[in-house]
């Protein structure tokens, strides 16, 4: 309460405090440097995140919990292939007896620390015309940003990096050379993250006539595939879709052609049966999933 | 389990420690509980009860401190954003750039002060001419539709029947029977049913068909046990124990049976603690949602 009984207001400030010593100019930019470095953090309340936290958090952990009794043995100890004793055999690349364990390692077990959670959504778009035109990266550079609004260290965080360059990594004749950029990238992250999935669920999946939902594999499919057990759901969306985000919608033309995209949904779920935990928490965020009736 | 979550609440309770709700009622010591001498004849008698949620409708009312960080936030950010491109997302002179200007500069003015930024430089009509236009489009998409309160009349009525009450919080199905008991549905199992079967069918049995609810998993979330009862001999009963299964209603409204069941109603946490006996409170107190 203010000196006449009248509460301050929490959302005004105050006037500025005067500068009585010149700020340093930075030589890069040659403007004024505060003598902090300010980052920017949540300026709203986040409503999925909330309803994370209020219902889907626990809901989750209830549908995944597995009981166990006790802590867990310790991990078999499995021979080297070759006795690094043995000086002949040294300085061989000595692998485990039984092969790759890959794709077998079990989940962690449950706990409050281990209930799946999203951390982070990544959008990414391979242009092929940029092969031959690198200029036509620069549609898609816009209309990721436009999407998301990320820019590299944006809000002085230094870990956010905006929309990056995809780059060829090998040479595979006819379609791709190693270091030719090729598409772009952007990783979101907290209220962001939050925001572009709440307009995808609100303004965009819903407006899709041929998407029932995203199609779950067979049954039959392979479950120790690296995809299955690292806890990240997939799926593609048309070009039409990047139409219907209302940050493109409100100027079309402006873009030379709309493009499709990809959408890695990065949870905290590892081990087996990962990709399943994690469809489980994405599908409580209204993103369907359809099996296939074919099958 | 229903340790395994109040741990998980504990953590959360931690981490937003100015978002919890809950009101931490001292622990008490348990009741005592009665020497059988033959345990191994009776068989426990197995129940389940269903926790029937309506989760949260509406935002959570932000603190007076998360209110004044928000607040903070944005105004740090609007001063350090990478500049606007106007000609991108706007036709020069359209009137939906002129609208954009001027909200901007209203909110520019909430943010840095009523003396922030620099005049306008068009004449007075020009600006009133921009002004009207401005409000003529707004008018013209329907922007000036009144919001819904975030006070239902169900709020204010007390009516604890209605569906829509308390919308910021989770709120939780309550019976009451004719002895005036008040307890969470909840039901028998038929032999050679399973656990989440029985669940499944004791929900619509108590409160109607009526409904649209699921229950979330197939593995109850906790277990709660009356106390030991004496028969007219004075020689113990069996056992009776009871396994809480989560649901989610999404529409409709319950129905229960009138033979069985008095009235209804749906309580948030602190609601239902002063309406229920102090055992079935501290069993199933930690299978609540605080928030």
């Amino acid at each position: 309460m203010g000196p006449h009984g009248k509460a301050r207001s929490l959302l005004r400030f105050g006037r500025p405090p005067p500068i009585t010593k010149p700020l340093r100019i930075n030589l890069r930019t040659k403007l004024p440097q505060p003598p902090v470095k300010i980052v920017t953090r949540e300026f709203a309340p986040c409503r999925l995140e909330d309803h994370y936290h209020t219902t889907l958090q626990e809901d989750v952990m209830y549908m995944t919990y597995i009981h166990e009794l006790g802590p867990r043995p310790p991990p078999r100890d499995i021979r080297l292939k070759y006795d690094p004793e043995n000086p002949y055999s040294k300085y061989r690349h000595n692998p485990q007896v039984g092969g790759s364990q890959m794709g077998r390692k079990p989940p962690p077990p449950s706990s409050p620390e281990t209930v799946t959670r999203l951390e982070a959504i990544q959008i990414h778009t391979m242009a092929k015309d940029a092969l031959q035109n690198r200029s036509s990266l620069l549609g898609v550079i816009m209309a990721l940003r436009a999407l998301t609004g990320e820019t590299s260290q944006g809000g002085g965080q230094h870990a956010v990096r905006g929309v990056e360059i995809i780059r060829g990594k090998k040479a595979v004749g006819g379609w791709i050379r190693p270091g030719a950029p090729v598409g772009a990238k952007v990783t979101l992250k907290g209220q962001s993250m939050y925001d572009f999935l709440g307009t995808l669920i609100e303004f965009v999946l819903p407006r899709l006539r041929e998407f029932d939902g995203v199609m779950l594999p067979p049954p039959s499919a392979n479950v120790r595939t690296p995809s299955a057990v690292s806890g990240v759901v997939s799926f593609g969306l048309s070009p039409t879709a990047m139409g219907f985000f209302p940050q493109i919608e409100v100027n079309m033309d402006a873009y030379p052609r709309l493009y499709g995209f990809h959408l890695h949904f990065i949870t905290n779920a590892t081990g087996v049966g990962a990709q399943d935990r994690a469809r489980a928490l994405v599908s409580g965020f209204q993103i369907p999933f359809v099996r296939n009736a074919n099958l | 389990m229903s340790s395994m979550s109040s741990l998980c609440r504990a953590q959360l309770n931690a981490r937003f420690c100015s978002r919890t709700l809950a009101t931490h009622a001292p622990s008490t010591s348990p009741p005592p509980v009665l020497n059988y001498t033959n345990t191994k004849t009776f068989k426990p008698i197995i129940g389940t009860s269903i926790l029937l949620n309506r989760s949260p409708i509406l935002t959570r009312s932000p603190t007076p401190f998360e209110r004044a960080y928000y607040s903070y936030q944005a105004r740090i950010r609007r001063a350090l954003h990478n500049p606007f491109p106007y000609d991108f997302y706007f036709k020069q002179g359209s009137i939906l750039e002129t609208r954009f200007n001027i909200e901007e500069r209203k909110r520019e003015k909430i943010a840095f002060g009523p003396t922030f930024g620099v005049e306008d430089e068009l004449d007075r009509e020009k600006a009133a001419a921009n002004q009207a236009a401005a409000e003529q489009l707004a008018e013209q998409e329907g922007e000036n539709e009144e919001m819904m309160p975030r006070v239902h009349p169900s709020d204010t009525a007390r009516d604890t029947k209605s569906l829509d009450r308390k919308g910021r919080r989770n709120v939780w199905l309550l019976l009451q029977d004719h002895n005036d008991l008040w307890r969470f549905p909840q039901g028998n199992i038929v032999k050679g049913e399973l656990l989440h079967q029985a669940a499944h069918r004791d929900m619509f049995a108590q409160c109607g068909e009526r409904i649209d609810a699921w229950i979330v998993s197939r593995s109850p979330i906790g277990m709660y046990k009356p106390e030991p009862k004496l028969s007219a001999k004075g020689t113990p009963l069996p056992e009776e124990v009871s396994f809480f299964f989560k649901a989610h209603i999404m529409a409709g409204q319950v129905h229960p049976d009138k033979e069985k069941t008095k009235d209804f109603a749906w309580l948030t946490k602190q609601e239902i603690e002063p309406l229920v006996s102090k055992h079935y409170w501290e069993g199933v107190k930690d299978m609540l949602s605080d928030y």
